[in-house]
């Protein structure tokens, strides 16, 4: 019913090879080749999301539905995925990759390799649509890497800078770590289930979780999410998302903004069959409470929350407009963790109808997506008019580029959390589930509050941007040269800017839109948004507002009326301690690089000390000790078995030699040689029979 | 009468002088008469013992050996004409062809 689906993940493939072996036939229109084969796949998507909407996804439950494919080994298929969630991302994915696609024909207009450039994104894409519609953990894991590896590529696009190639590397190596943790946790889950389909594992574990050794599962979620840690760039693993920003921009809003970060949260969403197991009981579906990983659950939250705090200080120090929204990444990432978190908490001890927090997270991921897509594209715009990085170096740029400043207010106003814009709903909506399940855990209180804090430090550094970059007046060079950029350019932002503001509406548009994206279904048909309706919710909704009102409010005495120097924050030794430890980000990446410099040169240099000694000398040893002894073997050779032959002929020739004298060639001498026998004879004769006999010695 | 020990020594000196010769003069020739003086001790013997013992026979085979020295000489002789011919000399010290 659904084959045509392996179109979404053909035609990107297609793409990718057509831009990367024919591209260089028509380097100017390469980038056409990526926005047709990739909106072709939004296409295709889409009219699968109709078709899977047409068959009741919105308040009601439709069954997930496998599409069969390759057949790889004994026991492990290719298989698509179609159900909510999966059709759900990749048509959000199919969307933001077209925009993107067709936003960097304007913006690498004038570089070089861009049919590289063009391949690597379908490839790119291929790979994301891939992650979100595999039918197992496996195939899930295989695009994941191929995800990972174009991150690689792309961060490094331009190579030949020293810091986008070591950038790079760093985001590969430390997305490595996470994806070893996530490799470990689809081997466990083979050797546990002894299959990695989501499905079987579902139903396996309601079978057999008694069996099963309740620290393995808590280890496995915990494994997974390890893997998303370092995908989606939480703490301790951020450190490489800030460095990425050396790529392109369209890379930044693609991969580090908008859906490969992502892939984190939505493998969590994918591992909640081990977060909340669930059987049937009597028709209905049931939590399992003994198979429940309560210190999982909390460990995914904790992280959440404290990566959302984290991320938001660095970004308060830092000047670097692509790293201010890098940060504000991190940040926003972990508020979808810590609503999964707490979302977890939520099905776990109420029920699997209670989805609020599952959907405010996916939500939030939605709403993120458009809208730092948004901020990173206008971004790109700035830095394609003033060709720096630097917020010190820009200012009054809204006279110049009047789309790009009130497109990326929009996004400012939506990531601030400000009514009606977009971020504000899910966000806030996040912030509610983890304060009431405060009252169950209170460690959620505490989450609450980082939150809060980080809601009015976002609210904070994101005007800090917009003010520094858009209002007062230019403090860079060259103010004649900045303008405004293409159509290609600015359309996809004004798309993007009205997402911004719609997306968080579909909440009303469509009620229950987001609750339906679980994908055990059974989901409560109401909207979520039942919740802000009492009283509780309603008191947190103000404080979230008041705080982001507050963090804009601050922004604007600070860098638009200057009523408060900036100076006013660091002049104290304590303030400028802060602002050091922040702007050198908590000297992790120092910490990292120590150990990285230090631990493993040291490992490295003891591995090539071993190699070149032990390995090295026992070979050299044994070569040496063969060349020994064909050297024995030789001496022996020539002196013992060489020397006998030559000492053998050479008395031989000496004995000739001093025998051939006696042939004088004189008769004469052989005549007394004749005589001389003669007479031994006759004397021999003479002493044997006479003399001896006379003297008695013999007879 | 003569005692038949004289005989024999004069024999054995016959033998002695006729070996030195052989041994020490360079002319062939004269080795050749040295090898006769040889010759002639034996038969002085035959003589000696043929008298001693009272038998003729040993005189007769006397005369025999005589005749056959005449002979040898002959040979020999002819033998030192023909090494003449081919070297110019009868210097036994000169002919040295078998030399190593």
């Amino acid at each position: 019913m659904y084959e045509y689906a392996w179109l979404i993940l053909v035609l990107p493939l297609l793409g990718f090879l057509i831009a990367g072996l024919l591209g260089r036939y028509f380097p100017k229109h390469v980038g056409w080749v990526g926005v047709v084969t990739i909106g072709a796949a939004f296409v295709v998507a889409l009219f699968l999301l109709v078709q899977v909407l047409q068959a009741g996804a919105i308040g009601g439950h439709v069954p997930p539905e496998t599409v069969r494919g390759i057949k790889w080994v004994e026991g492990f298929e290719f298989n698509l995925l179609v159900d909510n969630l999966s059709v759900f991302m990749l048509t959000l994915v199919s969307l933001l990759s077209t925009l993107i696609a067709l936003y960097s024909i304007g913006y690498m207009k004038d570089e070089e390799g861009k049919p590289r450039y063009f391949a690597e994104i379908c490839l790119f894409v291929a790979g994301m649509l891939g992650t979100v519609s595999a039918d197992n953990f496996l195939q899930l894991l295989i695009f994941w890497e191929i995800m990972g590896l174009c991150s690689y590529l792309l961060i490094g696009f331009w190579y030949h800078k020293p810091e986008a190639a070591s950038a790079a590397k760093k985001a590969f190596l430390v997305t490595r770590v996470g994806d070893v943790l996530f490799l470990f946790g689809v081997i466990a889950i083979w050797n546990i289930f002894g299959t990695v389909e989501f499905k079987g594992i579902q139903e396996g574990l309601a079978a057999n979780w008694a069996s099963i050794d309740p620290r393995m599962l808590t280890l496995i979620p915990l494994l997974l999410f390890g893997g998303a840690v370092g995908k989606s760039a939480q703490f301790p693993l951020h450190v490489w998302l800030p460095d990425a920003m050396e790529g392109p921009t369209p890379v930044s809003a693609l991969i580090h903004a908008a859906t490969m970060v992502k892939a984190g949260v939505y493998l969590v969403a994918r591992s909640f069959i081990f977060l909340v197991p669930t059987h049937e009981v009597a028709g209905n579906l049931e939590v399992i409470d003994g198979a429940v990983p309560w210190n999982a659950i909390l460990v995914i939250a904790i992280i959440g929350g404290f990566t959302a705090f984290f991320a938001a200080t660095m970004a308060l120090a830092s000047y670097d407009i692509k790293r201010v929204l890098a940060f504000s990444t991190i940040s926003q990432l972990a508020y979808m963790f810590l609503g999964l978190g707490a979302g977890a908490w939520l099905l776990a001890s109420h029920g699997v109808e209670e989805t609020v927090g599952y959907s405010a997270s996916l939500f939030h991921l939605t709403n993120h997506a458009f809208f730092k897509a948004l901020l990173f594209l206008a971004a790109g715009s700035v830095i394609h008019a003033v060709h720096t990085n630097d917020m010190r170096e820009m200012g009054g740029l809204r006279k110049y580029m009047p789309v790009t400043a009130w497109t990326m207010l929009i996004g400012s106003l939506a990531l601030a959390g400000i009514p009606p814009f977009s971020g504000f709903w899910s966000k806030d909506q996040i912030l509610a589930v983890t304060f009431e399940m405060g009252a169950e855990q209170t460690l959620f209180y505490a989450l609450y509050a980082l939150g809060i804090l980080t809601a009015f430090m976002t609210a904070f550094y994101t005007f800090r941007l917009w003010f520094m970059t858009f209002a007062g007046t230019f403090r860079g060079h060259h103010e004649d040269r900045v303008h405004e950029s293409p159509g290609v350019m600015t359309g996809p932002l004004a798309v993007r800017a009205v997402f911004a503001v719609v997306s968080g509406l579909f909440l009303f548009i469509v009620p229950g839109t987001w609750s339906n994206l679980i994908f055990y279904g059974e989901a409560a048909a109401e909207s979520p948004l039942k919740t802000f309706l009492h009283f509780p919710e309603n008191a947190l909704a103000g404080l979230s507002i008041a705080v982001a009102a507050g963090g804009v409010g601050l922004a604007y005495l600070v860098y638009y009326r200057q009523r408060i120097p900036a100076a006013v924050f660091t002049r104290s030794p304590a303030g400028a301690g802060v602002h050091r430890i922040l702007s050198n980000r908590y000297y992790m990446d120092n910490a990292y690089n120590g150990f990285a410099s230090v631990a493993v040169m040291a490992f490295s240099r003891a591995v090539d000390w071993v190699d070149r000694r032990v390995i090295d000398g026992a070979v050299n040893a044994v070569g040496r000790g063969t060349l020994a002894l064909a050297g024995a073997s030789d001496w022996f050779d020539r002196k013992v078995i060489d020397g006998a032959v030559n000492a053998f002929s050479l008395s031989t020739v000496r004995t000739s030699l001093s025998l051939r004298r006696r042939q004088t060639g004189r008769v004469q001498n052989y005549a007394a040689v004749v005589v001389l026998g003669l007479s031994v004879v006759i004397l021999v004769v003479l002493i044997v029979r006479i003399v001896l006999p006379a003297l008695g010695v013999l007879p | 009468m003569i005692p038949f020990e004289w005989e024999l020594i004069l024999s054995a000196l016959l033998f002695v002088i006729g070996v030195y010769g052989v041994l020490v003069r360079r002319n062939a020739i004269v080795v050749l008469m040295s090898v006769e003086i040889m010759f002639n001790a034996p038969i002085l013997n035959l003589v000696a013992f043929s008298s001693y013992v009272g038998d003729p026979a040993g005189q007769m085979f006397a005369l025999v050996a005589i005749a056959l020295a005449a002979g040898e000489a002959a040979v020999g002789l002819a033998i030192f004409l023909v090494l003449y011919n081919a070297h110019g000399t009868v210097d036994l010290s000169r002919v040295r062809l078998l030399r190593w």
